[in-house]
């Protein structure tokens, strides 16, 4: 069984202004969701990154420079990923097809862990 | 029901029955002017846990993880104005463990209640804010269950907070014991109404809330407990909540739709709850007064004792409604009263008081007038307008497993 990396990213100001009700059933979703696939065995873990938009640490030119993100151009911010166990692509885009990320935003970047190293 | 079905139940459960206990807390550490910040930081702490429960899961405690979660919030949102409220930074947030593991009636939400019973704010809306704040019903619920819209409802809510902070003060604390039992009528019936909601809710997806409903039941037990001499009804009233909590189990089929009382298997209801019942009616007849909880009570003894629809004691079901429509002529209560007329084939009766009751105002919103009125133009053998009635009832506003009952009556009509 490999692991798989899901990135749900989102619009930066999909979270607010909604109501109450309305973020509740948000997170109703996804939290089913997680509960749903941590008993199948499929869900491994996750984490929620904070709303601010981090730092981004550049050298570009010999001297590193610190920025505040996200950058204003950006059309989505990361909010968080989670880390799935699936047996190849195609299992894990047939989990991210249920996410409940696909109905409420639009994005879900999957990428394979590289275990080639590991006992 | 899928494991997802349970989660979403069961963070109802927790947001709802946590919103209450924060506030409650909150405010008897802050004083009574703060139940604005109170709900804030409630709400900031319920909504920072449910962010956070979908990349984890939902925590093998979740109650107390949520309050750790609000008790660090609120400690970094006091400290941060601890000037402002001239609030000891180091306060105690340490009975939250205590309460998870003995998840006993805390005081705090019985405070709350009283504090928003205040004689000072109108009391259409001390019922509101304590619905609101203490029973930790949403404002769409606390509105629906008074036929208003929200707007009108926070605009209300808002005034009663205000008055609120204008009679409490910053010093101020809770009444005294003499001013304490003339709030407890007004305490009654925020209980009253809490089940009620919880019993038949008018919007979502649940047939009933029993954990709103055990809530009310525990609101009211504490009450019993903490007040010596007894508030007219209370016994009374304890009495109708055990008798209806009693049928919960048997009122939802398998599949989730809803059994009428006719429909109900009787062995499914909780005969424990029903001895405790009469214990307490036994217990009323020694009220002071004799008021609505005793003959809604009594109605509801009537069904608890009957073992089967066809034994059941609808001359005595008929003379309560009577005396309860001398006592409160509302329109629910005249619509049942009709109904039971109707099922001691008394058609006529029947007709007269759902014809009282279609000039009052509201009964085109209620969905108990339009079937009570299905059912007799069924009994006097005009479908077209059993039709007609069933069909305005669907129009009402109600929750979906009751959607679907009116829905299989319409097609059963058809």
């Amino acid at each position: 069984m490999a692991k798989f990396v899901l990135m749900l990213p989102h619009a930066p100001d999909r979270y607010q202004n909604l109501g109450e009700a309305e973020f509740m059933d948000l997170m109703k979703d996804y939290i089913g969701w997680v509960e749903d696939m941590t008993a199948k065995g499929k869900f491994e873990g996750g984490e929620k990154l904070m709303d601010e938009g981090g730092k981004i640490v550049t050298n570009t030119s010999g001297t590193i420079e610190v920025h505040d993100g996200p950058f204003a151009e950006v059309a989505e911010i990361l909010g968080g990923y989670m880390v799935i166990n699936a047996e190849d692509y195609d299992e894990a885009v047939e989990i991210a097809r249920s996410h409940p990320h696909m109905k409420h935003n639009e994005t879900i970047i999957i990428r394979q862990t590289d275990a080639s190293a590991d006992e | 029901m899928t494991s997802s079905d349970d989660t979403h139940q069961l963070l109802d459960d927790i947001v709802r029955r946590e919103r209450g206990w924060l506030i409650s807390s909150l405010v008897s550490k802050l004083g009574p002017s703060k139940v604005d910040l109170a709900e804030d930081v409630a709400q900031d702490a319920i909504v920072k846990a449910l962010a956070t429960w979908p990349f984890k899961g939902v925590p093998d405690n979740p109650r107390a993880w949520l309050r750790r979660v609000a008790g660090n919030v609120a400690i970094d949102r006091i400290r941060r104005s601890a000037r402002e409220f001239g609030v000891d930074e180091d306060w105690d947030w340490g009975t939250s463990e205590t309460d998870v593991i003995t998840p006993s009636l805390s005081d705090p939400e019985l405070d709350l209640m009283v504090l928003c019973c205040d004689p000072s704010i109108d009391p259409q809306d001390q019922l509101f804010l304590a619905l609101k704040t203490v029973c930790g019903l949403t404002a769409a619920e606390t509105a629906s269950l008074f036929f208003m819209t929200e707007d009108a409802l926070s605009q209300r809510l808002s005034r009663a907070k205000r008055k609120l902070k204008a009679q409490s003060g910053d010093l101020a604390r809770f009444p005294t014991r003499c001013a304490l039992s003339a709030r407890l009528p007004q305490l009654l019936k925020v209980i009253y109404l809490m089940f009620a909601w919880g019993y038949l809710p008018r919007r979502g997806d649940d047939l009933f809330r029993d954990d709103i409903c055990r809530e009310a039941v525990r609101l009211s037990e504490g009450l019993l407990r903490k007040i010596d001499g007894e508030t007219a009804g209370h016994h009374a009233l304890h009495a109708l909540l055990l008798f209806q909590m009693s049928r919960l189990p048997a009122r939802r089929a398998d599949d989730g739709r809803l059994l009428t009382l006719e429909e109900q298997d009787r062995n499914l209801w909780d005969r424990d709850m029903i001895a405790a019942g009469f214990e307490h009616l036994q217990a009323a007849t020694a009220s002071a007064a004799l008021t609505r909880y005793h003959l809604e009570a009594g109605i509801a003894s009537m069904h608890a004792e009957a073992r089967s629809w066809g034994e059941t004691n609808w001359p005595a079901i008929t003379r309560f409604y009577e005396l309860l429509h001398a006592k409160v002529p509302s329109l629910a209560v005249l619509v049942n009263w009709a109904v039971s007329l109707l099922i001691s084939d008394d058609l006529d009766a029947a007709r007269d008081k759902l014809d009282a009751a279609s000039k009052r105002p509201g009964a085109e919103a209620l969905p108990a007038y339009h079937l009570a009125r299905a059912q007799l133009a069924m009994r006097m053998g005009d479908d077209e307008a059993a039709q007609a009635a069933i069909a305005a009832a669907r129009a009402c506003q109600v929750s979906a497993p009751v959607a679907a009952y009116i829905d299989r009556e319409l097609s059963l009509s058809a």
